[in-house]
C-alpha cells in the first residue's frame, strides 16, 4: 500500500514537496509472533505490558498507529523507582525477528539515563514502527538517547513523544543512520514553567536513503526552553527532509527557543529540504532559527590535507567533528564507539 | 523628524472615501464562458486573447482552492461582479477627466506625482485604465508604456510572446480567474540599453461594491536595459469582501536590470490574492521591495525565476497586520542556472490581533552550480494577542552551494525603549521609533516619497496601539 | 550653594536581588562628583535608579531633584527636568540618523523648535573639539560605531541637550588615553556654576584633567567614604579591601 505521513503542523504550497512524505508500496507486516531480541540493563525500574491504546498528538499518521495498538509485538512500561545511571534497551533484528512493531512508555521520576538502541545483524529487510513516549515529572533530569543503526534496506518509522513537567529537564538525542526510508516524528509538550528540552540529532544518509524529519516543539510553560540543534551528512543520491516547528503558545511567557540545522552535501546528487519553522503567538519571547547547507568547508578540507591526509580522511574527519559534540551526549561508551565506527563505515 | 510632524496631516479617510457607484456596466454576478466571451468582445480582442481566457475559464473551474494557508472560506466567486467599466474612456491629458473621478484621484496625489515629473503616471480606475500619460522622451527613446488593452490591440506580437509565460495559468485557481477575466493594467516595453533613470508608477483603485479586480501587468526590460517600476495600491473601504487576483509578469532580459517596488495599502476588507513573478537572464538583475499593509487577507509570494547565468535577485519586504488582518506572504526563488545569487530580507510587525506569516521557498536544483543565497527574516510582536508565523522552506539540490538561513522572532527591546526615553522621547515615540528602525531596510530602498508615505502609514498603524 | 540632587536612605533591587541598600547622596550646582567603587558595588544601577529604568525596582528612599521626589516619574520626563545619562553600552537604533536624532531630542527635552542654522553651529563647534568625523552624524544611531565612537557621541548628546545633571556611567570604560582626554574635554566644555556631574568610574585617569570635587567610595550598595580626589589615588595605590572590611 501506499502511506502519506509525517505531516507538517502547519500545511504550505503542495508545489514545496514538504508537507508529508509518501511510501509507495509498502507491506505493513501485521500478526506478528513476539519479538524476542530485546536485551535491557536497568536498576531503579519496574517494568510491564501497555495494555492501553496510546494517542499521539502528531506521530505517524492513523494506519502507522493503529498497527503499533493493534500488532504490537512488543511493549514494554517502564516507571523509575530510583535515580538510574543507564536504563539501556536493545532491539537486535535478526533473520527470525525482522519486525517489530513496538510501544515504550516511560514514566521517569527519578534523574535517569537512558539509551535505546536498533540494529540489525542480517542484511534482511527489517521494519520497525515504534512508539517512545516519555513523561518527565516534576524536577527530574532525563537523558535518553536513541539509535538507529539498521541496515540500509529497512524502513524504520519513529514516533516519540514528550510530556515535560515544571522544572523538568530533558536532554534528548537521536542518531539516525540506518534504514531505506527512516522516518522520525518527534513531539515535545513543553507545559510546566521551567521546563527545558534540549534536542540534538545526528543524520547520515547514504546510497537511496531518504531520511524524513518532523521535530515539534510547543512551548506552553512560562519560562520554559527549546534548543533544537540537527547535524547532518548526505552522500551519494540521499535524500533527507528536515521540518522542525517551535511553536509559542499563548501564555509561554520569556520562552526561549532556538532551532539550528546544518546540512553537509557530500555529493551533487544529494538532495536536502529544510523547513524550519516558528510559530508565534505570545510576544514575550525569544525565537531564532537558522539552517546551512552546503559542501565540507574548503578551507578545513584543506588545512587537513595539508598534514597528510587523503581527501575522503579528510572529510571523515570534518564531518565526525561537527558530529562529534552530539554524539558525546549517549551515555552508554559500547553504543558510542558503534556509531563512530558507523561513520567511518558508512562514508567509505 | 520630519515625518512626525506629518502625520497628523495624513487623514486615513482620504484612501476610504468611496464616490458613487457610478458606472454605465456591470456584468452579472457569478463566472460562466457567456461572460468571459462578452469581455474579451467588448474590449476587441483578437481571437487568441479570448483563447486564452477560455482556456483560463476551464483550468479555474478544475483547481481547487489552496489547502493551506489564510482561510478564504468567506469568499464567495459568485456573487463577485467581475468586471466594472467606468463612464469614461481612455484620457489623454487631465482636463478631460470625469469631475467625480478627478476627486478621486486629487485625494490619492495623483496629479501631484505627476507635476513632479515623475516619468509618466497610468492610473487605474475600476478595471479600466482612464487617465494615462507619458513624457515625450519615453517616447522618443522608444519605450513603450500604456495601458493593457492598448497593447494587445498596437503591440499584438510583444503580448502574444510574453502574456501568460511567465505566469502559467493553470498555477493556481486565482492565476486562472485573473487570466479568464483580466481587465486593465500596465504594458511597459524598454528597448535595448535604455536606461530609465527616473522610476515609472501607476496607482491600482477598486472603486465598486462587490468588485474583483484583476489588472494585468506586462513588463519587458530588453537586453542591456533598466527600469523602476513602482506600483502603489490603495482603495476605498466597503463592508462586502473585495477581491484582488492580479498578476504580474516581468521579464528582465539579458543583463538588463529591474526593481520593482509596491507600497499595497488595499482596504481592510480586501482579499489580495495576488500573483507576481519574474523571469531573468544572464547576468541581469531583479529587486523587489515590498511593503504589505493593508487587506484583510493577503496571500503574495512574488517569485524570481534566475534561468540565466549569473543572474541576480534581491527581495526586501515587511508586512505589518492589525486588527482582523491576515497577512501571508514572502518571497519564492528558483535557482536555475550557474553562479545565480538570491538575498532575501524580510520583516514583519504584528500587533492587535493580526497575524503575519512569512512563507518561502528557495529552490537550488542541479543545475544551479555555484550559487549562493542568504535569506533573514525577522519578526516583530507589539501585543501578546497576534500572532507571527515562519514556514520557510529550502530545497537544496546541489552540493555547489552556499545556502544560509536565519529568523528571528521577538518584542521590542527593553533596553532601546529606555535608552531613548532617557533621551527625552515618551514611551510611544520611542516604540515608534524603533519599529520604523525596524522597518528602515525597506523604506530606504524606496523613493523619498513612498518612504516618507510609507513611514507615515507605520505611524498610522501604530497609533493607539501602544503606549 | 543650590541643591540639585538628593538621594536618602535608598534600597533598590535588580531582578529580584538587592543592590543599593541605604544609599545617601548630595549634589549641588556646580559640583563635579566621582563614585568609585568594586564591581557589583551597584554603581551603574545608582545611574539607572536615578533614571528610573524599570529593569530596576526601588524598594524604599527618595530621590529629589531640584526638590521635586522623582521616585516614580518616567524615565522621559526626568530626561526633560535636565538629568542625562551617558550609557555604558549605548544601544544601535537602525533608521534614523544620529542628526535628525539629535534634534528631535533636542526639541523634546527643550520643549521647543530647534533653530536649525544655530544647531548645526553648535554642533560643528562639538564635533570639532570631540575630535569626531563628521561623517558619523549622517550615520544612523550608534550603528556600526566603535567602542570610542559610541562614548564620544554619548558626550556630544550631553553637550547638545544641556542637562542640569549628567551622570556618566564608565564612559571612560574602554578608551584609549587619548580618547579619555577628549571626554575630560567635552565634560569641562559642559559643566558651569549651574549644572554639575557625577562621574561613574573605576579607574582615575579620568580625573587627571578634571576638577573634582567629591570622591565617594560605594561598596556594596552603599557609599562608604567620601574624601576630595587624593581618595582616588588612595584607592589606585591600595584597592577597596580597606573598604569591604569595614563593612563587615
Amino acid at each position: 500500500m501506499d502511506i502519506k505521513i509525517n505531516e507538517t503542523p502547519v500545511r504550505t504550497s503542495r508545489n514545496f514537496r514538504v508537507n508529508n512524505i509518501t511510501i509507495n508500496n509498502i507491506d505493513i507486516p501485521n500478526k506478528l509472533d513476539e519479538f524476542k531480541n530485546i536485551e535491557i540493563i536497568a536498576q531503579n525500574i519496574t517494568t510491564d505490558c501497555n495494555k492501553e491504546n496510546i494517542n499521539l498528538v502528531y506521530g505517524n499518521g492513523d494506519v502507522l498507529l493503529s498497527n503499533i495498538n493493534k500488532e504490537k509485538n512488543s511493549s514494554l512500561k517502564i516507571t523509575t523507582t530510583g535515580n538510574n545511571k543507564q536504563i539501556k534497551l536493545v532491539y537486535s533484528f535478526d533473520d527470525k525477528n525482522l519486525n517489530l512493531v513496538n510501544d515504550v512508555f516511560l514514566d521517569i521520576k527519578h534523574d535517569s539515563n537512558i539509551v535505546i538502541q536498533y540494529c540489525s545483524n542480517t542484511k534482511k529487510e527489517c521494519f520497525h514502527n515504534g512508539i517512545v513516549k516519555l513523561i518527565v515529572r516534576e524536577n527530574v533530569k532525563v537523558n535518553i538517547s536513541i539509535v538507529n543503526m539498521l541496515n540500509n534496506n529497512s524502513y524504520n518509522f519513529d514516533s516519540i513523544e514528550n510530556d515535560l513537567e515544571e522544572n523538568s529537564n530533558l536532554k534528548y538525542t537521536i542518531v539516525d543512520f540506518g534504514g531505506k526510508y527512516s522516518i522520525s516524528n518527534y513531539y515535545s509538550n513543553i507545559v510546566g514553567n521551567g521546563a527545558k528540552n534540549d534536542l540534538k540529532s545526528v543524520y547520515l544518509g547514504i546510497d537511496n536513503q531518504v531520511k524524513d524529519i518532523n521535530y515539534i516543539a510547543h512551548l506552553k510553560g512560562e519560562k520554559t526552553d527549546i534548543n533544537i540543534d540537527v547535524q547532518g551528512a548526505l552522500k551519494d543520491s540521499a535524500k533527507k527532509n528536515f521540518k522542525g516547528t517551535i511553536d509559542f503558545k499563548r501564555g509561554c511567557k520569556k520562552a526561549k527557543g532556538d532551532e539550528n540545522e546544518f546540512c553537509i552535501l557530500l555529493s551533487p546528487k544529494a538532495k536536502s529540504i529544510a523547513l524550519p519553522m516558528l510559530l508565534c503567538t505570545e510576544d514575550d519571547v525569544e525565537g531564532n532559527h537558522s539552517t546551512a547547507s552546503g559542501k565540507v568547508d574548503q578551507k578545513s578540507l584543506f588545512y587537513i590535507m595539508s598534514r597528510g591526509f587523503s581527501e575522503k580522511e579528510a572529510i571523515k574527519l570534518i564531518v565526525r567533528a561537527r558530529f562529534n559534540k552530539i554524539i558525546e551526549r549517549i551515555k552508554d561508551d559500547e553504543i558510542k564507539k558503534e556509531v563512530l565506527s558507523q561513520i567511518d563505515e558508512r562514508l567509505n | 523628524m520630519a515625518s512626525k510632524t506629518k502625520v497628523e496631516d495624513i487623514n486615513r479617510n482620504i484612501y476610504d472615501i468611496k464616490d458613487k457607484d457610478n458606472y454605465e456596466f456591470k456584468m452579472q454576478k457569478g463566472l460562466n464562458r457567456k461572460i468571459v466571451e462578452e469581455i474579451s468582445k467588448m474590449k476587441n480582442e483578437p481571437e487568441w486573447m479570448l483563447e486564452i481566457r477560455l482556456k483560463a475559464l476551464e483550468a479555474y473551474n478544475k483547481l481547487e482552492l489552496p489547502t493551506w494557508g489564510p482561510d478564504l472560506s468567506e469568499l464567495k466567486m459568485d456573487e463577485i461582479a467581475t468586471y466594472v467599466k467606468p463612464k469614461t474612456n481612455l484620457n489623454t491629458s487631465w482636463e478631460d477627466v470625469p469631475e467625480d473621478i478627478k476627486n478621486t484621484f486629487d485625494r490619492l496625489g495623483i496629479p501631484e506625482a505627476e507635476k513632479k515629473s515623475l516619468a509618466g503616471v497610468g492610473a487605474q480606475y475600476d478595471s479600466e485604465v482612464v487617465y494615462h500619460s507619458i513624457k515625450e522622451d519615453l517616447i522618443k527613446q522608444g519605450v513603450i508604456y500604456t495601458d493593457m488593452e492598448t497593447a494587445v490591440r498596437e503591440y499584438p506580437d510583444i503580448v502574444k510572446e510574453h502574456f501568460m509565460k511567465c505566469v502559467p495559468i493553470t498555477d493556481h485557481k486565482f492565476v486562472a480567474l485573473h487570466a479568464a477575466v483580466w481587465s486593465g493594467g500596465s504594458f511597459v516595453y524598454v528597448p535595448e540599453n535604455v536606461k530609465l533613470d527616473i522610476p515609472l508608477q501607476s496607482y491600482f483603485r477598486l472603486n465598486s461594491p462587490e468588485s474583483g479586480q484583476f489588472e494585468h501587468t506586462l513588463i519587458i526590460v530588453e537586453k542591456g536595459a533598466s527600469l523602476h517600476f513602482i506600483e502603489g495600491c490603495s482603495a476605498p473601504k466597503y463592508n462586502k469582501v473585495n477581491l484582488h487576483a492580479g498578476c504580474v509578469e516581468l521579464y528582465v532580459k539579458d543583463d538588463a536590470y529591474l526593481r520593482y517596488s509596491t507600497i499595497e495599502n488595499w482596504s481592510k476588507n480586501m482579499m489580495n490574492l495576488n500573483t507576481k513573478k519574474a523571469i531573468v537572464g544572464k547576468n541581469a538583475q531583479i529587486d523587489w521591495v515590498t511593503g504589505s499593509f493593508g487587506s484583510k487577507v493577503s496571500m503574495l509570494y512574488p517569485m524570481s525565476i534566475l534561468n540565466g547565468e549569473g543572474a541576480r535577485t534581491e527581495y526586501t519586504g515587511i508586512t505589518f497586520a492589525g486588527a482582523g488582518q491576515n497577512l501571508d506572504t514572502g518571497f519564492k526563488v528558483i535557482h536555475n542556472a550557474p553562479n545565480t545569487s538570491s538575498v532575501v530580507n524580510s520583516k514583519s510587525i504584528s500587533k492587535d490581533g493580526g497575524a503575519c506569516t512569512y512563507r518561502a521557498l528557495v529552490r537550488v536544483n542541479e543545475r544551479a552550480k555555484g550559487s549562493k543565497c542568504s535569506v533573514s527574516c525577522e519578526s516583530l510582536m507589539l501585543d501578546d494577542i497576534s500572532r507571527s508565523d515562519t514556514i520557510p522552506v529550502n530545497d537544496i539540490e546541489t552540493d555547489e552551494v552556499e545556502f544560509s538561513h536565519e529568523a528571528k522572532i521577538g518584542k521590542i527591546s527593553d533596553k532601546e525603549i529606555f535608552y531613548l526615553m532617557s533621551r527625552g522621547l515618551s514611551e510611544e515615540d520611542a516604540k515608534a521609533m524603533i519599529v520604523r528602525g525596524f522597518a528602515y531596510p525597506v523604506s530606504k530602498e524606496l523613493p523619498v516619497e513612498y518612504a516618507v508615505e510609507m513611514n507615515n502609514l507605520i505611524n498610522i498603524e501604530l497609533e493607539g496601539s501602544i503606549g | 550653594m543650590d541643591k540639585l540632587l538628593e538621594i536618602n536612605d535608598l534600597y533598590a533591587s535588580a531582578q529580584n536581588k538587592e543592590i543599593l541598600k541605604g544609599l545617601n547622596l548630595n549634589i549641588n550646582k556646580g559640583e563635579v562628583h566621582v563614585i568609585m567603587g568594586p564591581n557589583g558595588a551597584g554603581k551603574s544601577t545608582l545611574a539607572n535608579v536615578i533614571l528610573n529604568n524599570p529593569q530596576y525596582v526601588k524598594k524604599s528612599g527618595k530621590i529629589i531633584f531640584e526638590g521635586e521626589n522623582i521616585n516614580d516619574i518616567k524615565t522621559n520626563e526626568i530626561a526633560k527636568k535636565g538629568i542625562f545619562m551617558s550609557f555604558q553600552s549605548p544601544e544601535e537604533i537602525p533608521g534614523i540618523s544620529t542628526l535628525n536624532f539629535l534634534k528631535y531630542a533636542k526639541n523634546k527635552v527643550s520643549g521647543e523648535p530647534v533653530k536649525s542654522f544655530k544647531f548645526r553651529f553648535l554642533l560643528k563647534k562639538y564635533i570639532d573639539e570631540l575630535n569626531m568625523n563628521p561623517k558619523l552624524i549622517e550615520r544612523n544611531l550608534n550603528v556600526g560605531f566603535s567602542g570610542g565612537e559610541r562614548k564620544k557621541n554619548e558626550i556630544l548628546q550631553m553637550l547638545v541637550l544641556e542637562p542640569k545633571l549628567a551622570i556618566l556611567d564608565e564612559t571612560d570604560s574602554g578608551l584609549d588615553v587619548d580618547a579619555i582626554r577628549t571626554v575630560s574635554k567635552g565634560i569641562n566644555m559642559y559643566k558651569n556654576n549651574t549644572n554639575a556631574v557625577l562621574i561613574i568610574t573605576h579607574n582615575n585617569r579620568i580625573l587627571e584633567n578634571l576638577d573634582v570635587d567629591y570622591v565617594h567610595i560605594l561598596v556594596d550598595g552603599k557609599i562608604v567614604k567620601t574624601g576630595n580626589k587624593d581618595l582616588a589615588y588612595e584607592i589606585e595605590k591600595n584597592g577597596y579591601e580597606k573598604y569591604k572590611k569595614v563593612e563587615e
